[in-house]
């Protein structure tokens, strides 16, 4: 009987359908289909060996239901906390147990307290420099959508908590909302380019004996924090970089004209990979060394780097050997005091810390110059090597105290100009030597808007490097890239892939959930059943009604 | 487990279809080709609907938040849904009831397997929990019960032998009726209902209306004597 319909169809409408069949199902299907999931960039902890210690997180790949602090236990879970909330005692506890950690950063870094502040440099320290840790650690950025995701994990309650009733807890197993945090990005491997580029450049002196002595400035440009992609290191050690970059414009300047060319060969050295052991800086003075011709360093006066000199009002001037009276360095101390007396705020001061040759770490850059007997001296706003500050996300332009850094500046390249030229009296120099500011904050708000980690500069093409190259290339002589490659047998360092990922947080229900609501749209469907069972009673109730009216008004 | 609440979501689409299909008889009938007659009309009508939708309101297609009046003209496009619907009962040869139900089976069928089955294989298989497929499933329910309602006042309004007032009203009563997602979501809007009441909302509302075409139906099915 049927096959007659399907005729029917055939015959009458196919045709038509067949040409409308198939838009229609491409035009009526949704849109937009939900897509409720969350997605944030998460950035991964530090990753890297340095002479033969593995530092900061070994894992990656992340697929596990989020708990939080009060709530996680076993290592199926992925913590998830605010930064605030994380103490180094947990860090250190959970670190073996859970199987992955999620850390949410504040929103701001401004608005905390000096304790606050405090206790997250600390945290961080500890977590980079204390033992690796086995877990994939991730950092993300503060987020209304995080913070509901954060705040609906503390709340949950733990299905093992004696003190709720058994009916309570039940409620909870069925209908808590679960979270799962997948963040897919394959297992970290070593990265075949760990090149480290170095930048240098040279401003040529006259002296009419011809032996010309030779001043090095040397800055390492790369910044470091727990994370890679967050460490934006505007004071570590963007500072010095600005102000290194300032004093190639002024005694630039200087040199072009014969009248006020100085005394010094000059060169300038922008060294990568800072953060780890001085390479850049270890790679040129082999190179150096190693030459076979005469080279600059040589008839080195001395080398001075420049390293976070935002912080505070004093410039300490950080020696492993304390200069003999009467040396180029002790010259250049009272130099930098003479210039330091004119400002209130800023004072100078000499720290003594002989070299640690048991130790594999280099506290300050000039020693690096100062094992190969070089007089180096490291300017500094910072007392210690081991502050915290050197090695924080915290160092970004919010924190930047930018007046220290512009007195600071003047600071310097006054004490470097004068000694150069050998003057002593007050302004010789009319007001050549002064701060541009169009240019310093230029290069601030360059440095300032992207991480400088060394693990994100080591492409052959990094704009950053760039941008410092063609800068240089204005302003000096002999502008040179070396790149320190590490040892193929012995290597020196080590990064790893992937600094960061996307994150996925999917909102699932418990197992049980789903047979519950079975259970509901089973019963929904019988009432469904029966209700059209009903309805042809209700159809005779509506017709008898009608009756009646019609009988009644009849 | 997703699988798993995907086919929930499917029992709970799709299960009240096929027990109202059953249930009215309409298998008894053989009439399930007249249901999938009624469904390629309503693609049918689907494609024009687009393509004047495309035509004249080329610009704010998809666009959320245009003016009132635009929303308002966009919603007037549904009178052809009616307009199909007309057609679908004037091609469908039977009897009273047996043809309503046809219609308003088949057309709502169409619909929900067009517009939602997409929806679930991607969505509700997901990882991703989220309320909203089941609340698109009982929201389907509710248009199976108004698209009946719908079906069987047409089919009143093409009666001659209906009181003149009340083809009328059943008139104002069907077009008004086009604007009934526009008027729900400004009611939203305004009562700042959740989408869980809302559906209540929507649950009653269609209830009442479905209750008006069974009256009108019942007395004018008595009046000329079809059940």
């Amino acid at each position: 009987m049927w096959i007659n319909e399907v005729d029917e169809i055939f015959k009458a409408y196919l045709p038509y359908y067949v040409l409308v069949f198939l838009p229609i199902f491409i035009i009526v299907s949704p849109t937009s289909p939900v897509t409720a999931s969350y997605e944030f960039p998460a950035y991964r902890m530090q990753h890297y060996d340095l002479h033969g210690t593995s530092y900061g997180s070994r894992a990656a790949s992340v697929n596990l239901e989020a708990r939080a602090l009060s709530t996680w236990s076993s290592s199926r879970h992925c913590l998830v906390t605010r930064l605030k909330d994380l103490s180094i005692d947990t860090f250190r506890n959970i670190k073996g147990k859970v199987g992955a950690l999620v850390i949410v950063l504040p929103e701001s870094y401004t608005n905390l307290t000096r304790d606050e502040k405090q206790q997250m440099l600390l945290l961080e320290n500890k977590m980079l420099f204390e033992e690796e840790t086995t877990i994939p650690v991730y950092f993300v950025k503060h987020s209304k959508e995080m913070n509901n995701v954060v705040d609906d994990l503390s709340k949950s309650v733990d299905i093992n908590d004696k003190r709720k009733s058994a009916g309570e807890n039940l409620y909870a197993s069925v209908a808590a909302n679960g979270y799962q945090i997948t963040i897919s990005t394959g297992t970290p491997s070593i990265r075949s380019d760990n090149k480290i580029a170095t930048i240098h450049g040279h401003l040529a002196g006259y002296r009419s004996d011809g032996k010309v002595p030779t001043i090095v400035l040397v800055t390492h440009y790369d910044s470091f924090g727990v994370a890679p992609d967050l460490s934006y290191g505007v004071d570590s050690n963007g500072s010095g970089v600005i102000i290194m970059l300032e004093l190639i414009r002024t005694l630039s300047t200087l040199y072009a004209d014969t009248k006020t060319r100085g005394k010094f060969n000059l060169v300038f050295l922008l060294s990568g990979g800072g953060k780890f052991n001085f390479q850049g800086s270890k790679k040129w003075l082999e190179d150096q060394l190693d030459a076979t011709e005469t080279t600059l360093l040589q008839e080195a006066s001395f080398v001075t780097c420049l390293d976070t000199l935002a912080t505070s009002g004093t410039i300490f001037m950080h020696v492993s050997k304390p200069p003999k009276e009467g040396s180029p360095a002790a010259v250049f101390h009272k130099y930098l005091k003479t210039a330091a007396e004119q400002y209130a705020s800023v004072s100078v001061e000499g720290v003594h810390k002989k070299i640690n040759l048991a130790e594999d770490l280099l506290a300050w850059e000039h020693e690096r110059y100062s094992i190969r007997r070089l007089p180096a001296f490291t300017l500094s706003s910072i007392k210690s090597h081991k502050d915290p500050w050197k090695s924080t996300i915290l160092d970004n332009r919010e924190n930047l105290k930018y007046e220290r850094l512009i007195t600071n500046a003047k600071v310097i390249v006054e004490a470097l100009g004068k000694y150069i030229l050998n003057v002593t009296e007050g302004d010789a120099f009319n007001g050549s030597l002064d701060i541009n500011k169009a240019n310093f904050d230029n290069w601030l708000r360059i440095l300032s808007s992207q991480p400088r980690s060394a693990q994100l500069l080591n492409t052959k093409d990094a704009t950053l490097v760039t941008q410092i190259q063609s800068y240089l290339s204005k302003h000096l002589s002999d502008v040179k890239i070396t790149y320190a490659i590490p040892d193929k047998r012995d290597p020196d360092y080590q990064f790893y892939s992937i600094t960061k990922g996307t994150m996925n947080i999917y909102r699932v229900k418990p197992a049980v959930f789903d047979l519950i609501l079975t259970l509901a749209i089973i019963t929904y469907l019988t009432l469904v059943y029966y209700t059209i069972h009903y309805v042809p009673a209700l159809y005779s109730v509506c017709s008898n009604l009608m009756k009646n009216k019609k009988v009644r008004s009849s | 487990m997703t699988l798993y609440h995907f086919g929930n979501c499917v029992a709970l689409l799709y299960v009240p279809y096929y027990l109202a299909y059953k249930q009215s008889g309409l298998s008894e009938y053989g009439a399930f080709w007249k249901c999938v007659q009624a469904g390629m009309i309503y693609m049918f009508t689907q494609l024009i609907k687009m393509l004047i939708l495309a035509t004249f309101f080329p610009d704010n297609v998809g666009e959320a938040g245009g003016s009132f009046i635009g929303e308002v003209l966009k919603y007037t496009v549904d009178i052809a849904d009616l307009a199909g619907l007309y057609f679908v009962l004037n091609g469908i040869p039977g009897k009273g009831h047996s043809k309503v139900l046809t219609a308003g089976i088949g057309w709502a069928t169409a619909e929900v397997i067009l517009s939602r089955a997409l929806l679930l294989w991607i969505g509700a298989r997901g990882a991703e929990f989220d309320w909203i497929y089941i609340q698109k499933c009982i929201e389907s329910n509710i248009l199976l019960i108004q698209h009946i309602a719908t079906a069987t006042l047409v089919w009143l309004w093409s009666r001659h032998n209906l009181n003149k007032n009340l083809k009328l009203f059943i008139a104002v009563l069907l077009v008004s009726f086009c604007y009934k997602p526009l008027l729900f979501d400004f009611l939203l809007y305004v009562l700042h209902l959740g989408v869980w009441l809302g559906l209540v909302v929507k649950g009653v509302f269609t209830l009442v209306y479905g209750l008006f075409a069974l009256t009108v139906y019942a007395s004018l099915a008595d009046l000329i004597g079809v059940y």
